[in-house]
C-alpha cells in the first residue's frame, strides 16, 4: 500500500515537472536553431547586440528598481503602524492589497487612463503613474511580505525599548524596524522586480517603454529572438526567486527573546 | 526628598478604570516595587511613568518637573521589559550603547559607558556577541546595562525576571538590587511573584483592582497586612471571621475559642463581625509554648516542605495551617487527633473593611 503510495507520488511528480518544463525546453531548443542545421546562441547574441531591446529592458529595470524603493517607502512604515496602532484595521488592509488579484489589470489601466487623463490630475504621460500602478501590482506580495516580516518580530516591544533610550519615529524605522526585517524586504523586493520585469498591459497602455511590450512587438517580427527574450526573462525571474531563497536560508532573523 | 511622584492618577480603558486614584511618592535612590496580580493596573502604571500611556487624570513628575503629556522619548526613564526587548540586528555592545548613540554622544564616550556597564554587568567578554547568541539572564542582563547607560532619572523594570528559571531569578534579582544600590538609582519594579517583592523592595504597593491596598516596607506588608485582599494575597495567612465580644479588651469569639488581639478594633461595637488574619508561623501547640490565645483544634494534615513542616488544623470550623521548623527531633502528632494550639495577642491581626 505504501509502496503503490509513492509510486503515484512520483508519477504524479513526473508529469507536473513535465508539464512545466516541457514547453520551456521546447522553447529553449528552439531559440538555439537560428542558424540553419546546428545548436547556436546566435538569438541571444542578436537579442544583446540589439540596441532596442538594451533600451527597454534597461526601461523595464528602472521601474523595477523604483517600484521597489518607493514601495518599500510606502508599504513598510503602513504595516508597522497598523500593527503598532490599528490591529484591527489588518483584516481590512489585508483585503485591500489582495485586490490586485481580483482586479484585472486591464480594467485597472483603463482606470487609470481615465482618472488621470483630466485636470486636476493630468499625469497620465508621467511615468509616475507607471510606478504608482506597478506599486498596485506588487502590493500582495511586498505588502504581506512586509507584514509577514513584522509579525516575526515583537514590533511593539521594541518600539517602545527604542522609546524609552530615546529614539524618534525616523530612528525606530530605520535602526530597528527595517534592519529586523530585512529579509522580508527583499523578499517582496525580489517578487516586485519579477513581476514588473514580466509587466505587458500597464507598460502597453501608458505607452512606456518597457521589456514585455517589447518583447511581445518581436514576436510579430522575428521568429528566434522572442523565444531567447522569453528564456532570458525566466532566468531573470528565476536569478531573483534563487537569491530570495539563497537570503532566506542564510539571513535567518534572529529572534527577540530567547532561552537559557 | 521626593524624586517621582504620581498625583491623583487614573486611566480608563473603554469605560473600565485600570488605575483608580493612584497617589505615591518615590524618594530618590528608593527601590519600590508594585506588586499585585494580573490586571491589577501595576503595569499600566508604570507605562504612564514611562509616557507609553496617558492618564485618564492626574500627574506625574520627576525633580518638581511635570512630564505627564511628554513623548517617551523626551524623559529621562529607563525600561527593563520582560521580553528583554534587545534589539537581534545589534551586538550586545551596540544596544547598550544605542541611547548614547540617539544623543549624538562622541564614539569615545559611547565606548567608555558600553565599557563600564559591561563590567557592571559582568558581561565584559560578551560586547561582540549578538542577543541570540546569549542566554535569557545575560540578555537581561544586557537589557538592564542598556537602560542604565543613558543614566536615567528612574529605572522601570516591567516584570523583568518572570521569563528566566528560577534560579537565575533569585540571583539575578539579587545583582538587580546590587547595581541598583551601587548607583544610587530611584527604580519602580513591577512583579506579581511577593517573595521577589518582599526581597528585593525597600517599600512595596500592593494593588488589587487598579487601587493601592496597602504601601509599606517589606516588613510591615507581611507582618500588617491592613486589607483582607493583602492579607491574602502576601504569604501564606490564615483567616477567619470572628464576632466582637468585648471591644474595650479586644477581645474576639472565634467558634468556641475566645481570643485576644493587642488592637485593631479601635471603634468597633460588641456583635460586629471581623476579619481576623493569624501568620501560620505564629501558631505552635500548647504543649510547646503556652501564649495568650489558647484554640482546641483537631489535627487534619501533615505537609513536609524541607525546611518547614506545614501542619493544618480544624479550629471550630476554620480551617488554619501552622508552621514549624523541621528538625530531626520533631515530634509530630497524628492526623485526627485533638490538641490545642495557641498564639499571641500581637499574632491576631484585625484587618479594615
Amino acid at each position: 500500500m505504501k509502496r503503490s503510495n509513492t509510486l503515484w507520488s512520483w508519477i504524479v511528480m513526473i508529469l507536473g515537472i513535465l508539464y512545466f518544463f516541457l514547453p520551456l525546453l521546447a522553447t529553449f531548443i528552439f531559440s538555439l536553431k537560428a542558424k540553419l542545421g546546428v545548436l547556436s546562441f546566435k538569438a541571444y547574441a542578436n537579442v544583446f547586440n540589439d540596441p532596442a531591446f538594451v533600451y527597454n529592458f534597461s526601461y523595464s529595470v528602472l521601474w523595477a528598481v523604483l517600484t521597489i524603493i518607493f514601495g518599500i517607502l510606502l508599504f513598510v512604515p503602513t504595516a508597522y503602524i497598523i500593527r503598532l496602532r490599528a490591529p484591527k484595521l489588518r483584516s481590512a488592509v489585508e483585503f485591500v492589497t489582495l485586490l490586485p488579484f481580483v482586479i484585472p489589470a486591464i480594467v485597472f489601466v483603463f482606470g487609470l487612463v481615465r482618472t488621470f487623463s483630466q485636470p486636476p490630475l493630468l499625469i497620465v504621460n508621467s511615468p509616475a503613474l507607471l510606478i504608482a500602478g506597478y506599486m498596485v501590482l506588487s502590493m500582495p506580495y511586498m505588502y504581506r511580505a512586509v507584514d509577514t516580516g513584522l509579525r516575526a518580530i515583537d514590533v511593539r516591544t521594541l518600539t517602545e525599548a527604542a522609546q524609552s533610550l530615546g529614539a524618534g519615529w525616523g530612528s525606530i524605522l530605520f535602526d530597528i524596524i527595517l534592519p529586523n526585517i530585512r529579509v522580508a524586504i527583499l523578499s517582496g523586493a525580489f517578487l516586485s522586480f519579477a513581476i514588473v520585469i514580466g509587466e505587458y498591459i500597464l507598460a502597453q497602455y501608458l505607452a512606456k517603454p518597457a521589456f514585455a511590450p517589447f518583447m511581445a512587438y518581436q514576436i510579430q517580427q522575428k521568429a528566434y529572438e522572442p523565444a531567447a527574450m522569453a528564456i532570458i526573462s525566466f532566468a531573470l525571474t528565476w536569478a531573483a526567486l534563487g537569491i530570495i531563497a539563497l537570503v532566506g536560508r542564510g539571513g535567518g532573523q534572529a529572534q527577540v527573546g530567547g532561552g537559557h | 526628598m521626593t524624586h517621582l511622584s504620581l498625583t491623583n492618577i487614573s486611566k480608563v480603558f473603554a469605560g473600565t478604570a485600570a488605575v483608580q486614584d493612584f497617589n505615591l511618592q518615590v524618594d530618590k535612590g528608593e527601590f519600590v516595587s508594585f506588586l499585585g496580580p494580573s490586571g491589577c493596573g501595576k503595569t499600566t502604571t508604570l507605562r504612564m511613568i514611562a509616557g507609553f500611556e496617558l492618564p485618564s487624570t492626574g500627574t506625574v513628575t520627576i525633580d518638581d518637573a511635570d512630564i505627564t503629556n511628554k513623548a517617551p522619548n523626551q524623559r529621562n526613564v529607563g525600561m527593563v521589559f520582560q521580553a528583554y526587548a534587545l534589539f537581534p540586528n545589534m551586538t550586545v555592545a551596540q544596544n547598550i550603547g544605542y541611547g548614547l548613540r540617539i544623543r549624538r554622544e562622541s564614539k569615545a564616550a559611547i565606548n567608555k559607558t558600553v565599557e563600564e556597564m559591561l563590567a557592571l554587568i559582568h558581561l565584559e567578554k560578551k560586547g561582540n556577541s549578538y542577543p541570540h547568541q546569549l542566554s535569557g539572564g545575560q540578555q537581561q542582563r544586557v537589557a538592564l546595562a542598556r537602560a542604565l547607560a543613558n543614566h536615567p532619572q528612574v529605572l522601570l523594570l516591567d516584570e523583568p525576571l518572570s521569563a528566566l528559571d528560577a534560579k537565575i531569578r533569585v540571583s539575578l534579582r539579587a545583582e538587580i538590587r546590587a547595581i541598583q544600590r551601587k548607583l544610587g538609582i530611584t527604580a519602580i519594579y513591577v512583579t506579581h511573584d511577593q517573595e521577589e517583592a518582599l526581597s528585593i523592595s525597600d517599600r512595596i504597593v500592593v494593588m488589587f483592582e487598579g487601587k493601592i491596598e496597602q504601601v509599606g516596607t517589606p516588613f510591615e506588608i507581611y507582618n500588617f497586612p491592613q486589607t483582607a485582599f493583602v492579607a491574602s494575597f502576601v504569604g501564606t495567612l490564615n483567616t477567619a471571621t470572628a464576632e466582637v465580644i468585648d471591644p474595650v479588651n479586644r477581645l474576639l469569639q472565634l467558634d468556641g475559642s475566645q481570643l485576644q488581639a493587642a488592637e485593631g478594633l479601635e471603634g468597633r461595637q460588641k456583635g460586629d463581625k471581623v476579619t481576623i488574619a493569624i501568620r501560620p508561623e505564629r501558631i505552635n501547640f500548647l504543649a510547646t509554648e503556652k501564649k495568650a490565645n489558647i484554640m482546641d483544634c483537631r489535627i487534619e494534615n501533615i505537609t513536609f516542605l524541607g525546611s518547614v513542616v506545614r501542619i493544618q488544623v480544624l479550629v471550630g470550623n476554620n480551617r488554619f495551617y501552622m508552621d514549624t521548623f523541621n528538625n530531626p527531633f520533631l515530634e509530630l502528632p497524628k492526623i485526627g487527633d485533638k490538641d490545642q494550639v495557641t498564639c499571641s495577642r500581637e499574632a491576631v491581626l484585625v484587618l479594615k473593611g
